[in-house]
């Protein structure tokens, strides 16, 4: 399978600015300084969480925690509406004189759905939005951006200074600038 | 304000770079098994057979070849179960709730702690599936239509809960692992020399960049199935202690039960997450990412929850005379003197008193010492579960019932063989998956705070 969604591919993108690092402490320095100068930085790829990059870069809050609520929220309501209808409405079941209607026996069955529910869903949505699937292919910027090295990708816009750009990688600790145009990359 | 810790030990010896932390854990991924391995791997193929050949002989001539009858109608079986289930809490316990209380040192154990539990409850579910007979009627314990059975499942039953609750626990599990292992295997990925090695590990990275926006997320994500677990962790061995306390045998029917079992299945889990990383550390030479501090803290918990169950198993005893009840009076003093307080007096040294040598620090930080205490642990589990079903069961209400059971050759080839599905399960799972967290362990490097 090839990348999932081509419009999202590096490769496929007319012109960007590599950046690689091989330092956390001056990523983060570099990333703010490049914010700082207006830069719009299409991406960061690191092979461990950098906390706080998110936020300097701008990426808006994950809803997760919302989607994860509402999941939570459907499998308490489908496993109370299953054991109500299995349990009440279709056949009710006389064990030992106990009442069947809503008793504390019902909330093992309904807390596990409920955690069942809200995991997957999560699960399912966290894939979708990070375009994660099996097989699909990976957008590689560096080999070892999963290893030791942590990479900046800024896409080329109208009106942008692209030395500029390239001083302030440098000077703030990019060990290697590259260029990439649809797909091909070159050294600078 | 982040900056260096200059109190804290660093929680990875050996002053590792990133690029170390990728080449020592993916060592035995990317080289050819070791002789270590091999010995280990057959071993492991060897009990796998005698779970084959037990099975085969459990289901071809019917669960009559299990010595279980009419009064203890759960013996072995269920014994195993409880056990195997024990043990699977540890790998969630480590995962989820030391993440929640911000503990680093979780970082270099949780991988393989996560590995045992998916193996520990696949090898627990085997149990209550055959002792079934009709296994292959088994799916009548879920929620069908009435056209496959006569009636709906009984929502009051303790052991519906447990197939919702070990269902429940297992794919919660298993997604919380595999997210957790997708951008590990992305590494190996981009490490692999081979093109079949390339496509698989390609095809399970599932296109993983380490893009920013994407770390964010798979924090949030880890932080909330974190607390999603760790009510799962406790409500699965809750319920699992409800198949036996809502019942009225004397011996079972106690409300001390969840919090007992909680303890237990916590004390064993870590037992066996020292047994394996005592030794994996040695094998596979991860002595600086597994160090003597990660012993030390895992030892802790051992002492402390085994303290917690000695407590519970005195409290029962307590309970039981204050009740003021002769058949709950009996069933505990039956399990300290009578046919079977062996098992009673090896749960009660293995568990109460064997843990306590803990306190001292030399036990805490000798890998041999601990890899012989941890088994201890298990042993000691095994019988407490052992000691809680059988001697409850072989003396009911009617001493014209009374017998006495000990396992079938069949039944004890069943349980030596869920080691043979749990070691080959993790022997593969070693060989082709980093056994530890690289990603998470590149963050601690620095020891941050």
């Amino acid at each position: 399978m090839g990348i999932l969604d081509k419009k999202l591919s590096l490769r496929n993108r007319s012109k960007m600015l590599v950046g690689i690092w091989e330092d956390e402490d001056k990523l983060v320095e570099a990333t703010s300084a490049l914010v700082h100068d207006g830069i719009h930085i299409h991406d960061i790829y690191t092979p461990y969480p950098v906390h706080g990059l998110e936020r300097i870069i701008g990426a808006r809050r994950s809803r997760l925690a919302r989607v994860a609520f509402f999941c939570g929220l459907t499998g308490f309501i489908l496993m109370t509406t299953m054991i109500w209808y299995m349990y009440v409405l279709d056949w009710p079941v006389n064990v030992g004189n106990k009442p069947v209607r809503f008793t504390p026996s019902w909330i093992p069955v309904m807390f596990e759905g409920t955690v069942l529910c809200t995991a997957y869903g999560m699960g399912f949505f966290f894939f979708w939005r990070n375009r994660l699937l099996l097989g699909v292919k990976n957008d590689l910027l560096d080999d070892r951006q999963t290893d030791d090295r942590m990479v900046i990708a800024i896409e080329c816009v109208e009106g942008m200074n692209e030395s500029d750009v390239l001083n302030t990688m440098k000077s703030n600790g990019a060990v290697e600038l590259r260029e990439l145009n649809h797909g091909v990359q070159t050294t600078i | 304000m982040i900056h260096d810790s200059l109190i804290r030990e660093r929680l990875v010896t050996g002053d590792k770079t990133a690029a170390d932390v990728t080449r020592d854990i993916a060592r035995p991924i990317l080289n050819q098994p070791t002789k270590s391995w091999k010995i280990g791997f057959t071993l492991s193929l060897i009990f796998l057979g005698i779970f084959g050949i037990s099975l085969f002989n459990t289901i071809w001539t019917g669960i009559g070849v299990w010595n279980i009858n009419k009064t203890v109608m759960w013996g072995w079986d269920i014994t195993n179960f409880v056990f195997w289930v024990g043990i699977g809490h540890a790998g969630t316990l480590i995962s989820a709730v030391l993440l929640l209380f911000r503990q680093k040192w979780r970082m270099s154990i949780n991988r393989s702690a996560e590995a045992m539990t998916i193996f520990a409850v696949v090898c627990a579910a085997m149990f209550p599936v055959f002792h079934m007979g009709r296994v292959w009627v088994g799916y009548w314990a879920l929620p069908l239509p009435n056209a496959f059975g006569s009636l709906w499942v009984n929502f009051n039953s303790p052991l519906l809960w447990d197939v919702f609750a070990i269902s429940t626990y297992f794919s919660v599990s298993l997604l919380f692992w595999y997210i957790g292992l997708i951008p590990d295997i992305a590494t190996i990925r981009d490490k692999v020399k081979t093109k079949t090695a390339k496509f698989w590990y390609g095809f399970f990275s599932m296109g993983w960049t380490g893009s920013t926006r994407t770390w964010a997320r798979y924090e949030l994500i880890s932080l909330i199935l974190a607390g999603l677990s760790t009510p799962l962790v406790l409500s699965v061995h809750t319920i699992v202690s409800t198949d036996f306390a809502t019942s009225i045998v004397p011996g079972w029917h106690t409300t001390i039960f969840p919090p007992y079992f909680v303890a237990g299945a916590i004390f064993s889990g870590f037992g066996m997450v020292a047994t394996l990383l005592v030794v994996a550390r040695k094998v596979m030479n991860y002595e600086n990412y597994i160090t003597i501090g990660h012993l030390e803290a895992m030892t802790k918990i051992i002492m402390v929850t085994g303290s917690i169950v000695g407590i519970a198993y005195l409290t029962e005893f307590f309970i039981a005379w204050y009740s003021g009840v002769e058949y709950e009076q009996y069933a505990f003093i039956n399990r300290a003197t009578g046919p079977y307080w062996w098992a009673y007096w090896s749960m009660m040294s293995c568990n109460l008193l064997a843990p306590q040598v803990f306190w001292f620090k030399w036990a805490r930080t000798t890998p041999w010492f601990i890899f012989i205490m941890s088994i201890v642990v298990n042993v000691g589990m095994w019988f407490e579960r052992f000691v809680i079903i059988v001697t409850s069961l072989h003396r009911d209400y009617l001493p014209s019932s009374w017998v006495m059971y000990s396992g079938s050759l069949t039944e004890i080839g069943l349980f030596l063989g869920t080691f043979g599905i749990f070691f080959t399960c993790f022997f593969l799972f070693a060989k082709y998956m980093p056994v530890i967290n690289m990603a998470e362990v590149k963050s601690i490097l620095r020891n941050r705070e």
